[in-house]
């Protein structure tokens, strides 16, 4: 049976075929020629005729020029913005946390006084102990910008010539404070506060505490 | 012996135009296929106005352009392809020109063809008539398919013909003629109902 449509569906098919090839033949009209080699002797070759589009240095300058400036904005903002970002960070963490190049004993001082410094008012400060007061003024601020890392760093001449011992031992006892940034290269010392230390200053503040309190209570006994 | 330039083959015309730009040549090539590609375009667009600008196009493209054919194809698919392109690019504008004048007034209807297919089968059987009714249906028929059936069954091209003209595979030259021939048959099945 399907053997049967498939053969009808052919047939249908191949009579199309037939119908399609008895299609009367279009011919071109007769003066097709004539008017053709008149559009030719007058060179009037309407759409035919490619337009090429003239070579325009300013078109191809302009998107060119774009681009380029577009490149040259990015290189020069780029780099800055970023050292705008870096030195801000950097800032905020010096603000944050002041770090102490010097022993570690300095710094766990200073990391105790940071938290009182902020709480106590201006005649406080100048009952600070002589002590508290050089611990203030052996701070120094951390490098702002650090382009090389210095553990990393090797200068050439002495590793040549077998000077260069030990990595760095400028930085070698260097402690990095809560919050600011360090460089390391994989490994970072942690050096404990010395508990000693700690104690000693506890109860220096816990003096100067008291000593205020009695001060205030002096004050009101005056007034 | 020298050979007449009408002896001559399409190639060989060709060349003798490209050499040494005789005139006479390109005019025997011009008698030569004005013809069929008048067929061709006209089965393809429906319309004889346009379809005798697509062909005067074409031989003033063959005219601007003839050192762009090369010798290792045949003439008459280097002619057939460009009427080709240029029957698509008619039918291209067209459409556009229709979508336009849709949108821009509303007063403008599509014109209605009268659809002969649905005419009694006796009257369907005159000759004219059926042509007629043929090429509407051929014009409904998808163009991508249209053209390779134009080109097959009623300009009698070989499958390597078709396959360069339309730059298809010759598979999907086969496959095209035979949805073609499908979709058409669909559309004329009163006709073809026995």
């Amino acid at each position: 049976m399907s053997e049967f449509y498939n053969n009808k569906d052919e047939q249908k098919i191949s009579n199309l075929i037939a119908d399609l090839k008895k299609l009367p033949k279009v011919e071109a009209p007769e003066n097709f020629e004539f008017n053709l080699m008149t559009r030719i002797q007058n060179e009037n070759f309407g759409q035919a005729e490619e337009v090429r589009p003239r070579f325009n240095l300013l078109k191809f300058l302009a998107p060119s020029a774009a681009v380029l400036a577009t490149v040259v904005l990015f290189f020069i903002f780029y780099p800055q913005q970023q050292d705008i970002q870096t030195q801000i960070a950097e800032k905020q963490s010096i603000t944050d946390t002041p770090s102490i190049a010097g022993n570690s004993a300095d710094k766990n001082v200073e990391s105790l006084f940071s938290v009182p410094q902020k709480s106590t008012s201006p005649e406080v400060k100048s009952q600070r102990p002589s002590n508290i007061q050089s611990v203030e003024q052996n701070y120094k601020p951390a490098k702002q910008t650090i382009e090389f890392n210095p553990r990393k760093s090797v200068s050439v001449d002495d590793y040549i010539s077998g000077a260069n011992t030990s990595p760095n031992s400028g930085t070698r006892n260097s402690v990095v404070n809560v919050g600011e940034r360090a460089i390391a290269d994989g490994f970072f010392v942690e050096k404990k506060a010395d508990q000693k230390t700690i104690e000693k200053y506890r109860h220096e503040l816990d003096s100067l505490k008291k000593a205020l309190l009695k001060a205030d209570s002096l004050k009101k006994a005056r007034k | 012996m020298v050979k007449r330039l009408s002896d001559l083959t399409d190639e060989e015309l060709i060349k003798e135009y490209q050499d040494n730009n005789t005139l006479e040549a390109y005019e025997i090539l011009v008698k030569r296929y004005k013809d069929p590609l008048m067929n061709f375009v006209y089965r393809f667009l429906g319309d004889r106005d346009a379809c005798t600008d697509v062909v005067q196009e074409t031989m003033i493209k063959f005219y601007l352009n003839k050192d762009s054919y090369r010798s290792f194809a045949k003439f008459s698919t280097w002619i057939y392809t460009i009427a080709a392109n240029l029957a698509k690019n008619e039918l291209k504008r067209r459409k556009r020109r229709v979508i336009f004048s849709i949108d821009n007034s509303d007063d403008e209807k599509s014109p209605q063809i009268e659809d002969k297919m649905f005419l009694a089968p006796d009257k369907s059987a005159d000759s004219e008539i059926k042509s007629e009714i043929i090429q509407k249906a051929l014009l409904k028929v998808k163009p991508v398919y249209r053209e390779v059936v134009v080109l097959r069954d009623i300009q009698d091209l070989s499958y390597e013909e078709i396959s360069e003209i339309t730059g298809l595979a010759l598979g999907t030259v086969k496959s095209r003629i035979n949805r073609g021939r499908i979709q058409l048959q669909k559309l004329l099945k009163n006709i073809y109902k026995e």
